[in-house]
């Protein structure tokens, strides 16, 4: 109902929370709770909190729009730009025409970055590894991606999306927030926002990055919550002692001593409480409380000593090894199983402008693996039903060698016109690869999946229409995409 | 009470639906067609439907009948049952609500009377209500909160305990707790006036100027690095320092907002009102390779405006950026002409990657000292040019001399030797390095370049006080828009251009030395484009003098006739790496294709004219020379004249080392003067145009600076720039800006501000709470010349204010949200004060005010580490730290601190487990609790009870009560008990921190009650403010 009594700031003075146990009513009292939902919410009439968790964990939708056909999600995201030229878009004719100029009817005067815009030249260059067809589905991988290829019937590789971006920053936050610019929610943040948690005791939405890896930079914002409440940010999983900022005790504090500590707290709050009422000190209790079982629930996920000796031998010995992407893939499948919402990896360093072969080749060994191991391991797990995998990066490469053709060691720039993702489970079509580019491989030639259709198709598989999970912020009602995207039904399983 | 009661009573106290009282447009009725109508019946042309405008009297006089629903389309529609003639469309998730519908149908009732948007008409002038029977009432504010409490039936709360009292005023004011001796102090002072006093005291501390600072630089989108990808540091510091004084002297908001729109525009503005313009150049600025510069100079011109926008008239301007505004009154024309007063200063869309240049325009920083020194190196360069220019007046007779003698020995020297000073010539004979490739050239063999493939030179390296000279023979293939001849520079806008070049614009040669492109640079541009297909002999000579007039462009031994199209240069132009000349390529730049070059030479003095035209001729010096003095004309004695100063004259030569000389030392000591970047206004306004849907390259039609015509007039007498919109900004009939400002600070003061949407002035931010008193304040805040101490002192005076915390089952149940203002309101301390808290009640706090950027422990752990720093960088408050924009400080992150990425008004107040992690285990906090404990242990001795009493008063500023000191006393006993088993536990706990611990203390008793202290301190009472 009734935005008027809820407006932007409805909890300034008053959790909503606190407020209902204060009178003594269900947490899913239904009139309440949807009276005081949180600032902006936008919710549909006649919609209800679900039943069964408590407000502060759910989301703001009260119901899906469609029945979710993924609940969680892991994004693989590949930041750097990968080449689908030579890793899913086979283009035989590029052979033909290695080092010739790219024609002019082809690029059709579209703007190129700073870096190769003003070469005299733009000579087309071949990929110097060999594609061929795998699995019942016959989809072309090419040979840096032999585990790939070995899932490839599980997959739905989507060669024909594209973006506005040519350059990394704007390009990223657009594929993660749907605009180029900073200041908007990413995706994991609308999730939570709209679905809530499956687990209190762990964040909704949480990112690894692959450590040691140089190449662009990324940015916290890219896992920001912009204006939704920040809590909905997605929390950094780090690979050192602490996954989450000063999670442990410090030292010469142990379990038993902090547990005095908390002890004592409660009691100096609940004395607070018998002078005063006021739901801020119950939220403080709670907020303290829940503080403990998180530093037990995390160190329990991130701990991957349990896992057996085969686990590690499909992820790959890497996995052994914390913060690398091989390890990040299995601590996703981890988070996954115990009811982590969104869970957005990111491997740098595919911006080969230079030195493409022996990068491209580094950066593949370093994922095709894991990437392949996490499918099989959650098929096998039966989460691969609805458990969402998306890979992908911010933009492809050009179809012509940047700077000069010297040899196969040459180097490709960005190009947003076309380029590959894959997605797997949570209700996507397996063994499908959809859209077509042209044969030189520069523009779309058949269905165009632009970034806020992957994000429309995305919210979609879990259920949201999204166009419908909404935030009104400064007097509009902002959404994840914009005022853009459509479902891409083809693809849908 | 059932549930259904209680729902009910919500909602009376939040919604009008069930008042009584007459329904009110501007508050129930506007809002309400803004969010649900406007999307298709607002002020955008382009959603118009049905021509139907409901932001306009006359739309709305079209749909309804005033005092009759039934004759009303607007009602009709919104209650048909027909889905097609439904409004809200069904499938828009726009419809109203039963009690909205009610809204409408009792406003058409009762007249239907409609107004524009209530903050778009100037605040009106209202008395403060006379409230009978009171005492409460201290001031104007207290009145008009009293009238609306007694309307709702509620009293106000009880005032609240001193103690509780000094420790808000205290936190609010300066952002720091009081000491134990300031409570003391007060609590021990009985006189009427106590109070005041303490409130008089904190407005007076050093500390409020740091506190209403570190509100500003939410505001202000501060940050100590550029943002973006790249996201390196950057020199803004000393902006934030006259934040925290220009509060600390009270200077009045409306010059607070004129110094930093435009300090550069004041007559005889000092250099700390062009500092505080640095606040215009704050947004995030970009460097990553291979970026469109305009793409991201739009965007910041952008960012400028709409930071104005919503910092000082709270509009959510770029809604217009795209399309027209959808609720308020702004065209996207008037967007662009809005950013036009934004657009004109000469700024690059990009820093430089490869040199620390300070992006353009930019103040140079100094002090007096380095002022005067500047001043007197200026001065000898003044006087060291024009005792050249007297020198070679007397060199007539020594000129007549070496006619008859000198010159004649000249026809013993090759041609080529006539032009001293060579030290580099190619002439490209020979083989020529792949893919550049070998044609025929005015002299034997030329080299034709492919446009990617540079041709390096050896030399090249000058500094801007040396003279030098460069020529060669070119042939431009056709009308070139751009490309570069040659270079000494490492990249173009990687480098922000530094070195010097020449280029080909537009068909035009362009010349140029550079620090920082377009800013800090000289260039002369031909005025016509030059020949295609033809060979060209072209010099470009330059004195050394850093000025544009001393850059020659000769064109087949000609000077060619020049645009001056730069002329302030006063930095170096070495560094950045490509120390040497490079032909025909530069990084990320367009090459000269197809361009062909011979006899490429370098010399490191001014030609003179007469040695280019010998250069360009290939005998006229020979010629001139052997020419018997009788027959030499006026204009061949004046070349000759000039060439015998330049190469033959020992007092000329003298003189010219001695300016070169004083040249240098100027250049040194520019080169060393820290600047920063400012606004400054250029010459020639740029164009600003239209974007269509808001793209940088889809320029649509001119507009000129000018505000949104909704508002009132532009000043007749103001200037259509940055100082005139100032003023518009500040005139007394603006509605906006006084508002605005004052909300913020009611924000700042009472917890949420009288409009709850700060950030939102317009037709779909909220209404105010309290209407009258947000005019009567404005008013009076304008009225009383934008005094901001005076305007927080009567806020915190008032009765209010002072109110206690306490939420009663009567006031929570009527005004849930606080929104009468019947208590004082209670929310987490900011990230910045708890942290700030702690420092002071250890005593680590180190409280100098100003100075470059603190890093402590917090910046290793951020997603973009960085060292911390040692000794004081670690105990400064959280003002000062290290703002990086890519990895903000976690701790104040998690804290809900503003990102800084955009202008924010307001932040969140969240409650986190991640943030006990904080107040738990993170290294600040440990040491700050052991810290406190030591001091404690030294004050105190064995005395436990005593102890831990004063360590409660120091984090909460109350005395603990018995069964307090009961839990925390056990708490002590039970660690003490721990560490005594575990030693090794209580010296690592010990360790955390870089203060060191004292030895001469009991290491366990001091880990125990390190234990107890971090418990208080994340005590409620600790961290919340009430």
């Amino acid at each position: 109902m009734n935005r008027q009594c809820t407006g932007h700031e409805a909890s300034v003075d008053m959790p909503r929370r606190e407020l209902l146990s204060r009178f003594g009513m269900g947490l899913g009292s239904l009139a309440l709770a949807e009276m005081l939902s949180p600032p902006g919410a936008q919710a549909a009439p006649g919609e209800s909190v679900a039943a069964d968790k408590l407000p502060d964990e759910a989301g703001v939708l009260k119901s899906l729009h469609f029945p979710a056909r993924a609940k969680r999600v892991i994004f693989l995201f590949q930041a750097g730009g990968p080449s689908q030229l030579d890793l899913f878009d086979h283009k035989p004719l590029l052979k033909v025409k290695h080092g010739t100029e790219l024609p002019d009817e082809i690029r059709q005067g579209q703007r190129l970055t700073g870096m190769s815009g003003n070469q005299s030249s733009l000579p087309l260059a071949s990929s110097p590894f060999a594609f061929q067809q795998h699995g019942e589905s016959g989809a072309w991988l090419s040979e840096l991606l032999p585990h790939t290829a070995s899932v490839a019937d599980d997959l739905c590789i989507i060669r024909s999306v594209n973006t506005e971006a040519i350059n990394h920053g704007p390009a990223v936050t657009f594929v993660q927030t749907g605009t180029q610019f900073p200041g908007r929610p990413s995706i994991g943040a609308w999730l939570s926002y709209g679905l809530g948690t499956d687990n209190a005791n762990l964040p909704a939405f949480v990112v690894m990055v692959t450590k040691d890896k140089g190449g662009q930079p990324l940015l916290s914002r890219l896992w920001g919550s912009g204006f939704l409440p920040s809590k909905h940010q997605g929390v950094r999983f780090r690979s050192g002692k602490d996954p989450v900022l000063y999670l442990s005790n410090p030292d010469g504090i142990d379990a038993d001593g902090r547990r005095d500590m908390l002890d004592a707290l409660r009691r100096l709050h609940e004395l607070q409480l018998t002078q005063q009422s006021d739901p801020l000190i119950e939220t403080r209790i709670s907020q303290y409380e829940l503080a403990y079982r998180m530093q037990m629930s995390i160190p329990e996920a991130t701990d991957l000593s349990d896992e057996p000796a085969h686990i590690f031998d499909e992820y790959g010995e890497d996995a052994r090894n914390p913060g690398t992407y091989a390890a990040n893939c299995l601590l996703a499948r981890r988070l996954a199983e115990r009811g982590v919402r969104f869970i957005q990896l990111y491997h740098q360093g595919w911006d080969q402008h230079g030195g493409l072969r022996k990068g491209i080749h580094r950066q593949c060994l370093e994922t095709d693996q894991a990437s392949a191991a996490l499918v099989r391991d959650l098929k096998r797990r039966g989460m691969l039903e609805d458990t969402l995998v998306v890979w992908g990066g911010e933009f492809g490469r050009t179809n012509y060698c940047q700077g000069k053709l010297q040899g196969d060691n040459f180097g490709r720039d960005h190009h947003p016109r076309c380029f590959s993702m894959w997605m797997a489970g949570g209700g996507v079509r397996p063994g499908m690869t959809y859209g077509e580019t042209d044969p030189y491989g520069y523009n779309i030639a058949e269905n165009p999946v632009p970034i806020h259709d992957v994000q429309a198709t995305l919210m979609h598989l879990l259920g949201i229409d999204h166009e419908r999970l909404t935030f009104k912020y400064q007097g509009r009602r902002f959404r994840l995409t914009d005022v853009h995207g459509n479902v891409v039904d083809d693809i849908l399983a | 009470m059932s549930r259904f009661s209680i729902l009910c009573l919500l909602l009376s106290a939040t919604a009008h639906a069930a008042d009584p009282q007459p329904v009110s447009f501007h508050f129930d009725v506007n809002p309400l067609l803004s969010d649900r109508c406007y999307t298709c019946h607002g002020p955008d042309k382009e959603s118009l439907e049905a021509d139907l405008r409901l932001d306009r009297a006359d739309g709305i006089a079209s749909v309804v009948t005033a005092g009759n629903t039934e004759a009303s389309e607007l009602y009709r529609r919104i209650t048909s049952s027909d889905p097609d003639e439904r409004m809200p469309p069904p499938d828009s998730g726009l419809l109203l609500t039963p009690a909205e519908t009610d809204v409408l149908r009792r406003w058409i009732e009762q007249g239907a009377e409609s107004t524009g948007h209530w903050a778009f008409a100037p605040p009106r002038k209202v008395p403060a209500p006379q409230e009978e029977g009171t005492t409460w009432a201290r001031n104007e504010i207290d009145r008009f909160v009293l009238r609306r409490l007694r309307d709702a039936g509620l009293s106000p709360a009880a005032e609240a305990s001193r103690e509780r009292l000094i420790r808000r005023v205290t936190f609010d004011l300066t952002g720091l707790p009081p000491t134990i001796e300031e409570v003391d102090a007060f609590l021990a002072d009985d006189s009427a006036e106590a109070y005041e006093r303490v409130v008089d005291r904190l407005l007076a501390s050093e500390h409020y100027g740091e506190r209403m600072a570190g509100e500003w630089l939410d505001v202000a989108r501060y940050s100590d690095t550029y943002g973006y990808q790249v996201d390196r540091d950057r020199f803004v510091w000393p902006w934030r320092d006259w934040v925290i004084r220009a509060f600390n002297r009270n200077l009045p908001y409306d010059q607070f907002i004129t110094e930093q729109l435009a300090g550069d525009l004041l007559p005889a503005a000092t250099d700390d009102q062009i500092l505080a313009t640095t606040f215009c150049r704050l947004h995030p600025q970009k460097v990553e390779g291979g970026s469109t510069p305009e793409e991201f100079r739009i965007e910041y011109v952008s960012d400028r405006t709409q930071t104005v926008a919503t910092a000082f008239l709270g509009l959510t301007l770029e809604c217009a950026r795209c399309h027209e505004h959808k609720y308020d009154p702004i065209t996207q024309a008037e967007y662009y002409q809005l950013t036009a007063f934004f657009d004109n200063i000469d700024e690059a869309g990009l820093y430089s990657y490869f040199t620390q240049s300070v992006p353009t325009p930019t103040l140079v920083l100094a002090d007096e000292p380095t002022k005067e020194q500047l001043a007197g190196l200026r001065a000898d360069v003044t006087s060291a040019e024009q005792r050249l220019a007297e020198i070679a007046a007397e060199q007539r007779a020594s000129f007549d001399r070496w006619l008859e003698t000198a010159r004649g020995k000249s026809g013993e020297q090759a041609p080529t030797e006539l032009a001293p000073g060579e030290i580099a010539h190619l002439d490209f004979e020979g083989e020529i390095a792949a893919p550049n490739t070998a044609t025929a050239g005015p002299v034997g063999q030329a080299v034709r370049l492919t446009g990617d493939d540079a041709v390096p030179l050896e030399v090249g390296n000058f500094h801007r006080f040396e003279p030098f000279s460069v020529a060669l023979w070119m042939n431009t293939p056709d009308h070139k828009e751009r490309a570069v001849v040659y270079h000494r520079s490492r990249a173009w806008t990687d480098a922000g251009s530094r070195g010097y070049e020449l280029l080909i614009e537009d068909g035009r040669l362009s010349a140029a030395l550079i620090h920082f492109w377009p800013g800090n640079a000289i260039r002369v541009r031909t005025t016509r484009p030059i020949a295609v297909g033809e060979w060209l002999h072209v010099a470009v000579t330059y004195d050394g003098s850093s000025r544009a007039e001393g850059l020659r462009i000769f064109i087949n031994g000609e000077m060619a006739p020049v645009d001056i199209i730069r002329d302030e240069l006063h930095k170096e132009i070495t560094g950045g790496g490509g120390d040497n000349i490079t032909i025909g390529e530069r990084m990320r730049d367009r090459g000269f294709t197809g361009g062909m070059v011979d006899e490429f030479r370098v010399f490191t003095r001014r030609l003179t004219p007469l040695e280019v035209s010998h250069l360009y001729q290939g005998n006229r010096l020979t010629e001139l020379l052997g020419k018997p003095v009788g027959q030499l004309d006026d204009a061949e004695r004046a070349q000759l004249f000039e060439y015998h100063l330049s190469t033959a004259n020992s007092d000329y030569e003298g003189q010219l080392t001695e300016t070169k000389r004083a040249r240098e030392a100027l250049a040194n000591a520019q080169n060393a003067a820290q600047e920063i970047m400012v606004m400054r206004e250029l010459d020639k306004p740029r164009q600003t145009f239209l974007l269509q849907r808001g793209r940088y390259d889809a320029r649509g039609e001119p507009v000129l600076a000018q505000t949104p015509a909704a508002f009132p007039p532009f000043p007749e007498d103001a200037p259509q720039n940055r100082l005139g919109l100032a003023r518009w900004l500040t005139s007394d009939e603006q509605p906006l800006t006084a508002r605005v400002t004052i909300n913020r600070y009611w924000q700042m003061v009472f917890g949420a501000g009288l409009v709850r949407t700060p950030e939102d002035f317009g037709s779909q931010g909220q209404s105010p709470t309290h209407p009258d008193l947000l005019d009567w304040l404005a008013r009076d805040f304008a009225d009383r010349g934008w005094d901001v101490k005076r305007l927080l002192k009567q806020m915190v005076m008032s009765s209010t204010y002072r109110q206690s915390s306490h939420v009663s089952e009567e006031t929570v149940g009527t005004d849930p949200e606080n929104r009468l203002w019947s208590r004082a309101s209670s929310y987490r301390l900011p990230a910045e004060m708890l942290r700030d808290a702690a420092l002071a009640t250890s005593g680590l706090l180190v409280e100098r005010i100003g100075g470059p950027p603190a890093k402590p422990y917090e910046v290793e752990v951020s997603f973009k580490p960085t060292k911390p720093d040692t000794g004081e960088g670690l105990f400064r408050r959280s003002l000062y730290t290290y703002w990086k924009r890519t990895g903000p400080a976690p701790v104040m992150m998690t804290l809900d601190a503003s990102k800084r990425d955009v202008c924010r008004v307001r932040r969140e107040r969240t409650s986190s487990p991640l943030q006990a992690f904080v107040m738990m285990n993170g290294p600040q906090f440990v040491e700050a609790s052991r810290l406190l404990a030591e001091h404690l242990m030294r004050e105190h001795g064995e005395d436990n009870a005593t102890l831990l009493t004063d360590m409660f008063r120091r984090l909460t500023s109350r005395r603990p009560s018995e069964p307090e000191i009961a839990i925390l006393t056990q708490l002590a006993e039970t660690q003490q008990a721990r560490f005594a088993a575990a030693p090794e536990q209580a010296s690592a706990l010990l360790k955390i921190g870089a203060s060191p611990h004292s030895e001469s203390l009991d290491a366990v008793r001091l880990a125990a009650l390190t234990v107890v202290a971090n418990t208080i301190l994340n005590f409620d009472e600790s961290i919340t403010r009430r």
